[in-house]
């Protein structure tokens, strides 16, 4: 008797949560019905058609493009390049940001022009970066180039965004370097969200500042650093801004990424339907690999 | 303990080090992030001739003035206002209504939790560009074509997934028992959330508004669509009146970046103080 | 075949045109006259006396998309749809200035939506046959038949046509494609004007020897190396062969276009190109800045460049800046392949009309686009940006000695090639663009990017 009186008491509990759960939700979802639904809806339905865009008249062709897509060498190419800059911005941008973060947050209110020069680059707008980087990287009078030729003593070209690898890495050195300070920021409000009587109390016991990093915070920080680097994850998996303006996708589809290549279907060569099909494949891709990398990096969740 | 004394010479010195070392790569850092922004503000001073002539990296010479007055001269306060209202008001709902959906999801048990984070994930992967015309049929649809007030529907809802991803994570850093004493004093769930949770948030929050703020600041594909007249349009659009299919005034669109940048700058010098301050600051009074 | 756009340009048709000096809109009437009368409904148009449809009196507006963003673009055509508005007080013009970078990408998001514009700015070529082919744009042959208009080009007409069938009202300018090249250099060097390849060649040799790189080539963009690589394939097969490999009944891999790609590596092997070609961005203006800083010496590109280069600093443009027209190849030229083919557009930018089946908003889109458009005011302020109207008879007035020389050229010529990139389908203009840089990047020879772009232009032959 007592035990299901207990159980309806829970039952009770967990309707009540579930009703406040739906109502906190609900603003959420209503904007997402609106505009998020319907557009994904759509792109699957257009991905069963060929269609330029703009006709009134479409032709229904079933799974065509999709099969088309299973064996496109460019989409392939194109999500390599997504997944190799994906890995690197991973690698880069989530340790430096690390770095930067603990360094002030070590650092204190001293360390306040460091902050604000180092965000410097978030607040750039791609149009800037992809400018100033097409002379940076140039090979006439680049800055690479031109400290090559200073240290070897002759006229040396680097050619880093007209060459085959070499560019795709370019890009991630600029994306890195645009994309860091956010990193670093949402590191410092993680250090910020640590209850600062945990490093007191980790001080009294004699903890070195390494030690409260790496023993403490690293571990508090947990699901932080998840949501980083799945923020990193899909961020550069559809990623679209910089390329565009800095390479379009070349030389040659070198830095072709799956954006691009759907951004250049759909609107520029009148094909919309396999546009479609390349979204949409993109779109299952990505929260195929993010979901897994969710499973993957177990965090212990507090509650 | 012991151990602890007999290095402390030793523990002192390493400390030295790492910070010395430590300041170096900052400055390096420093270094790399300065120059690219320097040349930017450089570059908006000089002449598109004189700065092809002389190179990028060279200080202006002459020094040249008028490309800011240019700017000023062709509406940039009308396209700077307009900007300010969609992004503080985008901003203060996507915030709102991110926190309300990441508090559940971050500290209730319920049912579909799971189904719901996952389906948060998936709308962090749709590509932005197949919403275009979607949205653009909406937004005819409604009436609200060239209308200021129809860029704050998609970016509030399309900030959503990421956000509402981001502050669940830091909701869940958030002590539990904090909020379990709450509800023991008897305080409701959403006199919880905006006595304790809310506050307890302002590190993410203040991220976010960051995040998304420089984002929607920067919005460009959106507000291309959807305004169509100058005196709708905001700031990312701006430049167009300095490009054209063949010319292309590259000093002046600097002068118009750097005077969009600047006002960004100073929120972030102003409010930055908030990123790092303790949130027990806030919570043990509360 | 059908479906070309290539004009033919008569020199004989010229040169009586050239007698009668401008063409109908342009000196019958400079009705600049403000329009007072009480009754100016009936007087004081700029239009009156001329055999044009009777408009409407009732409210209409009229959606109107350009790319003119920027000046001097903007205030020129602002005017020409202000005198129309004042001429026809109860039409109203809706003129919306969309930005070039993403205006295809705003028109398809448009039409898509049930939204396309009463009348839009094209380049005409395959997006424009797309347009007509998925009804968005209206032929417009009978009203140019049976009423007024400009005396405009042959080639701009054929360029804004398709199947036959008019589609475009030009109201750009047209832009020929030659060298320009810096006059200080050649002088100090002693170097002459190449009236041949081979002569080319050999100015080549010299700058190099001089330590001077002589392209200034930023091919990022893709379609400025094109111009290189369409010129010599033109110079060594005159239409032939371009158009054979257009149809498919001949091919990319064919002679001349091998000509084109071995020369085109050659000069990249020998450093006729600036290093790191491929990474330079036009865009970004890093080919003029070659020119500018000294160290390249010719620049072949589009006649818009006069402008631009005269806009960053006229007195330096004066100073140093000539242009000559792409030199000859002599060898085919003795087996009788013309050398005066240009590579260009004739028109630059068209209006295309989307009536919808409304007759008389078409009439009055047409009135706008022929008349006020394309007047006298409207040509006299294109002149003063360095751009030559589309109509017979304005290359007389050019002042400017290199836009003089440009658009001599390019009336003299006997056909006027659009850019491969505007004049192919879309899907093959992006394999073009790739083997570009393949070929500029000395990562594919002549052969491989052939039986690339044969292969893309079958596949677009078979969507057809």
């Amino acid at each position: 008797m007592k035990n299901e009186s207990n159980t309806s008491l829970a039952n009770v509990k967990r309707k009540k949560t579930a009703v406040a759960a739906g109502v906190f939700l609900l603003p959420a979802f209503l904007l997402i019905a609106i505009y998020f639904i319907y557009p994904i809806i759509d792109t699957f339905v257009i991905s069963a058609y060929k269609w330029n865009g703009i006709s009134s008249a479409r032709t229904f062709v079933g799974l065509e493009n999709w099969k088309t897509l299973i064996h496109d060498k460019n989409f392939w190419d194109a999500f390599e390049h997504n997944i190799i800059i994906m890995v690197f911005s991973i690698m880069l941008q989530i340790p430096i940001g690390m770095l930067l973060a603990t360094f002030l947050d070590a650092g204190g209110k001293k360390f306040n022009a460091f902050k604000i020069i180092w965000f410097l680059p978030y607040l750039m707008s791609s149009v800037a970066i992809a400018f100033l980087f097409t002379y940076a990287l140039a090979t006439n009078g680049g800055i690479f180039s031109s400290l090559a030729s200073i240290i070897k003593g002759t006229k040396v070209t680097i050619d880093l965004l007209g060459r085959s690898p070499h560019a795709l890495f370019a890009v991630i050195g600029v994306m890195a370097w645009q994309y860091t300070p956010f990193y670093m920021v949402y590191f410092m409000a993680g250090y910020g969200n640590i209850d600062t009587t945990i490093y007191e109390a980790a001080i009294i016991d004699g903890a070195t500042r390494g030690q409260y990093v790496r023993l403490i915070a690293i571990p508090l920080l947990g699901p932080i650093f998840k949501t980083a680097c799945t923020m990193s994850l899909i961020g550069s998996l559809k990623y679209f801004d910089l390329i565009w303006n800095l390479t379009q996708g070349g030389p040659v589809n070198s830095t072709e990424l799956m954006a691009t290549y759907m951004y250049k279907l759909s609107f520029q060569q009148f094909n919309m339907g396999y546009g479609s099909c390349v979204a949409a494949g993109m779109f299952i891709l990505i929260t195929v690999i993010a979901l897994l990398f969710q499973k993957v990096f177990v965090v212990k969740e507090d509650y | 303990m012991q151990t602890k004394t007999v290095d402390y010479k030793k523990e002192k010195r390493k400390s030295v080090i790492a910070w010395t070392i430590a300041i170096i790569m900052a400055c390096f850092w420093l270094v790399l992030t300065l120059t690219p922004f320097v040349f930017m503000v450089l570059n908006s001073f000089r002449k598109q001739f004189d700065m092809l002539q002389q190179g990028v990296f060279h200080l202006p010479d002459p020094w040249y003035f008028l490309n800011y007055v240019e700017v000023v001269t062709h509406g940039f306060f009308g396209y700077f206002f307009r900007s300010v209202i969609v992004v503080a008001i985008s901003l203060v709902l996507m915030l709102l209504i991110s926190a309300f959906a990441a508090y559940p999801l971050a500290r209730m048990k319920f049912r579909f939790r799971g189904i719901i984070y996952a389906g948060i994930v998936a709308l962090m992967s749709v590509p932005m560009h197949v919403t275009l015309i979607p949205v653009f049929k909406l937004t005819t649809d409604m009436g609200l074509y060239d209308n200021l007030f129809s860029l704050i529907g998609p970016y509030v809802t399309f900030a959503l997934p990421m956000s509402v991803f981001i502050l669940t994570a830091f909701m869940m850093t958030i002590p539990k028992e904090l909020e379990e004493s709450a509800e023991i004093d008897g305080c409701g769930r959403f006199r919880n959330f905006f006595s304790i949770i809310l506050p307890l948030s302002k590190p993410g929050l203040s991220t976010l508004a960051i995040y998304n703020g420089v984002a929607t600041w920067n919005e460009f594909a959106f507000a291309n669509t959807l305004l169509q007249t100058a005196s709708h349009k905001t700031l990312p659009l701006a430049l167009g009146q300095f490009k054209g299919e063949h010319a292309l005034d590259i000093p002046i669109i600097l002068a118009v970046l750097t005077l969009s940048v600047l006002p960004m700058i100073i929120l972030f010098i102003v409010f930055q103080d908030k990123l790092v301050k303790g949130m027990m600051a806030g919570a043990v009074k509360g | 075949m059908k479906n070309r756009i290539l004009a033919v340009l008569s020199v004989a048709v010229l040169t009586v045109t050239t007698l009668v000096g401008c063409g109908s809109s342009a000196s019958i009437d400079s009705a600049e006259v403000p329009a007072t009368g009480p009754d100016e409904s009936t007087t004081g148009k700029q239009t009156d006396g001329k055999n044009l449809p009777e408009l409407t009196t009732e409210e209409m507006t009229i959606t109107l998309w350009d790319i003119a963003t920027e000046e001097p673009g903007r205030p020129t055509q602002e005017a020409a749809v202000a005198r129309f508005m004042k001429d026809y007080p109860n039409i109203h013009v809706e003129q919306v200035h969309q930005q070039n970078d993403n205006y295809k990408q705003q028109l398809v998001v448009a039409m898509s939506s049930g939204q396309c514009p009463d009348m839009y700015v094209s380049w005409g070529g395959g997006p424009m046959a797309e347009y007509y082919k998925s009804g968005f744009a209206d032929d417009i042959t009978d009203l140019y038949n049976k009423y007024d208009h400009p005396d405009f080009i042959d080639a701009a007409i054929a360029q804004g046509s398709y199947k036959d069938k008019i589609l475009g009202i030009p109201f750009g300018s047209l832009s020929g494609c030659d060298i320009f090249y810096n006059k200080t250099i050649f002088k100090d060097l002693g170097l002459e004007v190449p009236e041949t390849i081979d002569e080319l060649e050999d100015v080549c040799a010299k700058l190099k020897e001089n330590g001077i790189t002589p392209f200034a080539l930023a091919n990022s963009a893709k379609w400025t190396g094109s111009m290189y690589y369409m010129y010599l394939v033109a110079r060594h097969s005159g239409n032939d062969e371009f158009d054979a490999a257009y149809t498919q009944e001949g091919s990319f891999g064919s002679e001349a276009f091998l000509f084109a790609s071995d020369k085109i590596q050659d000069w990249v092997k020998k450093g006729y190109f600036p290093d790191g070609v491929n990474s330079l961005s036009p865009d970004d203006g890093q080919d003029k800045q070659l020119l500018y800083d000294g160290s390249c010496a010719m620049m072949l590109h589009g006649s818009w460049m006069a402008g631009s280069m005269s806009s960053d600093n006229a007195e330096w443009y004066q100073e140093n800046i000539g242009v000559f027209r792409f030199p000859e190849d002599s060898e085919a030229k003795a087996k009788g392949v013309p050398q005066d083919v240009e590579i260009g557009t004739a028109i630059g930018n068209c209006f295309n009309f989307n009536s919808k089946g409304d007759q008389a908003k078409l009439e009055a889109m047409y009135v706008l686009a022929t008349q006020y458009y394309n007047d006298d005011t409207y040509n006299q302020m294109q002149m003063d940006s360095f751009q030559t109207p589309s109509i017979k008879g304005f290359e007389n007035q050019v002042t400017d000695p290199n836009m003089k020389i440009i658009t001599d050229v390019f009336f003299q010529a006997s056909n006027v090639q659009l850019w491969y990139d505007q004049y192919l389908p879309a899907s093959v203009t992006e394999v073009h663009k790739n083997s570009m840089s393949a070929l500029f990047g000395l990562e594919k020879n002549g052969a491989e990017i052939g039986a690339d772009q044969d292969a893309a232009m079958k596949a677009a032959i078979e969507e057809q």
